[in-house]
């Protein structure tokens, strides 16, 4: 089977399925591919490369405020403000990555905590260019060749965003540079004896996984038609890592199932408990750590396992 | 025989009796960071509901409310927007975060359904977007400052000290003290922070102390952080007089900070010497048995505008409701006595800009009213 036909059976399910949602499942449908997108990334940083950093949520943030300001507040075409929307968030990666290399494990969540509450401050102070408090609203997707994306249209822009992110980071995770990246996480020491230049290696993998966070926010931009910061608040980044320790760190299936699950559970539980969600939410977590330091993924991995 | 008939009947009428009902959707918060002024706000378009439908109900429909948590987030309050447009409701009423109730509009403009916020009092909410779809009834935050900042004047303060905390939004009240006061001629002659998380507020109280001010003013939205700030004051024996944000009308500080809070004063939205405070007061407590404060009221009157609104446009067609919205001159518990809401001139904010009154902590109630309005 071509590369090409293994991609599109996915993509032309996840889009079919948009054409058959209403326009509030539609819009939960939405927002929960992002999160997916969101947790690929995130756990081939966290999980993969063993990087805890807390920026990628913040990063998310600046790809949407930068091709909102970019295509509203400078008119630049489209194409060109998501180029220079992506080149931001590389150059303000590199800005935190390669100081950063001095710093692991908790020093470097410390570090891109700061920097994730930092960008809060900046959107907030930011006046005009980012709308304050406020954000900037009353906007809407450019007409590309003179269509108009919308409702189950834009949903297939979303799959290809994350059947796209997915297929990245597989191919990335099966080459010499994945294996280096576990190689980091799992002992640097060991992993630099061996040839594998670990400062680089961390670069690269903390500037393409924001990248690639940037790149969802830019598309996440448009699915409201609207960026505040409360949207790109600290509390993100806490349950981005929870999707993935909750799914199973290291596994791209478990960053699908814990972004799922995690994201959809207030819609499930809130209708049948209430407020209790959240309890629920918590229980979870703390089962999911207790239980199964794998993630949900590992109980597929012991079901699987021949008796 | 005659019960399984009934219940065939029943089984058959039910669904047209619940096309009976006018659905007004509600999304709240109930365990994000806005669940202390959301929950209390919804307990009050609860009661309203309850008072209209034992009234009979609008144009002889029951009122149904569908009720929603967003946690806070902007994003799935603007999910749920589109949830309560799928389940038949006819207006939204918003009692979420501000940021919240803007992505909630960016649906409800698109889908021309009415929405409205009775609380919010981001002053940007009908204006960064031109949704004519949208009300506001809270009291602008320009609004609360301009009230503040009018009875400091009558106070003929010359020189005052600024206090808030690292919060946003105290940030940012605190940027609109300053500009204010500083626009009245009133010179700002220490201007402090207290982090979150702090354990004391006393060196900053000190340097208030040694900037000898008339008075001082407090933004701070943190509850913890403010209790710190009285208990230095205190402490340090202070006697100037202390004007505070809207943030001192929410009634916890009167159990988290008892004995420290006498003589402040704080702008309000709520007089109860008002007679429709009163009578709210009563039978809120007779219906619930619990007592009632301000932000019972903003959901009350969210809600009875809504009703009023539904029944002068004589049908829960969504045009007609918006054109009986625009209209509306309506006089509820909230506000100055004899303030009334409305929205001349296409205006969607309608809250009367000298509707605020200034509030004085007695012993640990929330007492007199002691200035009205903003002249």
């Amino acid at each position: 089977m071509s590369v090409i036909a293994r991609w599109l059976g996915p993509v032309l399910l996840l889009s079919g399925a948009a054409f058959l949602l209403s326009d509030y499942h539609n819009d939960v449908y939405r927002k929960m591919l992002l999160w997916v997108a969101l947790a690929l990334g995130y756990n081939f940083l966290f999980g993969i490369c063993g990087q805890v950093a807390f920026s990628h949520f913040a990063f998310y943030g600046i790809g949407a405020y930068s091709v909102v300001i970019l295509l509203f507040q400078f008119h630049l075409p489209l194409p060109l403000a998501i180029v220079l929307g992506v080149v931001i968030c590389v150059l303000v990666a590199l800005a935190v990555a390669i100081p950063s290399t001095r710093l692991e494990g908790f020093y470097l969540a410390l570090a891109t905590l700061a920097l994730a509450q930092l960008f809060v401050v900046v959107l907030n102070e930011g006046g005009a260019l980012t709308g304050g408090t406020s954000g900037i609203a009353n906007y809407r997707l450019p007409d590309i060749f003179g269509v108009r994306i919308r409702g189950p249209w834009f949903t297939a822009v979303i799959v290809l965003l994350v059947v796209g992110t997915y297929a990245v980071l597989w191919r990335l995770d099966r080459s010499w540079f994945g294996r280096a990246c576990r190689a980091v996480r799992d002992n640097p020491e060991a992993a630099a004896a061996m040839g594998v230049n670990v400062a680089r290696t961390k670069v690269i993998a903390f500037t393409l996984t924001s990248a690639l966070a940037g790149i969802a926010g830019m598309v996440y931009a448009f699915v409201d038609n609207t960026v505040n910061p409360p949207i790109f608040g600290i509390d993100n980044a806490f349950l981005l890592l929870f999707m993935v320790i909750v799914g199973g760190a290291g596994r791209h299936a478990g960053a699908v199932i814990g972004a799922v699950l995690l994201f959809l559970l207030p819609f499930w539980l809130s209708p049948v408990v209430g407020h209790h969600h959240v309890l629920v939410f918590g229980v979870l977590v703390l089962a999911a750590i207790l239980l199964q330091p794998r993630g949900l993924i590992g109980l597929f991995d012991f079901a699987k396992k021949p008796s | 025989m005659r019960n399984s008939l009934l219940a065939v009947l029943l089984l058959f009428t039910a669904p047209v009796l619940a096309q009976e009902t006018i659905k007004i959707g509600v999304i709240t918060d109930r365990v994000g960071v806005s669940k202390p002024y959301s929950e209390p706000a919804t307990e009050g378009i609860v009661f309203g509901a309850a008072e209209i439908n034992r009234k009979g109900g609008i144009l002889g429909r029951k009122v149904e409310l569908l009720i929603e948590d967003d946690q806070s987030r902007p994003d799935i309050s603007a999910a749920l927007a589109r949830k309560l447009i799928d389940q038949g409701a006819v207006f939204i009423l918003s009692m979420s975060l501000t940021a919240a109730t803007q992505q909630q509009q960016t649906v409800t403009m698109e889908a021309k359904m009415p929405q409205m916020t009775p609380m919010n009092s981001g002053d940007t909410l009908t204006t960064q977007l031109q949704n004519p779809y949208f009300w506001q009834t809270g009291p602008l935050g320009s609004i609360q400052i301009a009230t503040l900042l009018a009875h400091a004047r009558a106070k003929n303060l010359k020189q005052v000290a600024l206090i808030t905390d690292n919060s946003d939004l105290g940030q940012l009240l605190a940027k609109f003290f300053k500009a204010g006061l500083e626009k009245s001629g009133i010179k700002v002659v220490a201007d402090e922070v207290v982090a979150r998380g702090a354990t004391t507020a006393t060196p900053q109280m000190q340097k208030i102390r040694a900037a000898n001010p008339d008075a001082m003013f407090m933004s701070g939205v943190l509850t913890a952080e403010n209790v710190l700030i009285f208990k230095a004051y205190r402490e340090l024996g202070l006697k100037i007089p202390i004007h505070s944000s809207y943030n001192l009308s929410v009634p916890v500080y009167m159990t988290v900070a008892k004995g420290l809070i006498d003589g402040v004063t704080f702008v309000d939205a709520y007089d109860p010497e008002k007679p429709e405070v009163k009578e709210f007061e009563t039978a809120y407590k007779k219906a619930t048995g619990k007592d009632s404060f301000n932000l019972h009221g903003y959901g009350y009157d969210g809600i009875m505008m809504v009703g009023e609104a539904i029944k002068r446009a004589g049908s829960t067609d969504k045009e007609k409701i918006r054109a009986a919205m625009q209209g509306l001159a309506y006089s509820g518990v909230m506000g100055a006595k004899g303030m009334t809401y409305s929205f001349p001139e296409g205006k969607r904010a309608g809250y009367d800009p000298n509707g605020m009154v200034v509030r004085i902590y007695e012993g640990d109630k929330q007492g007199r009213v002691v200035y009205v309005g903003q002249k």
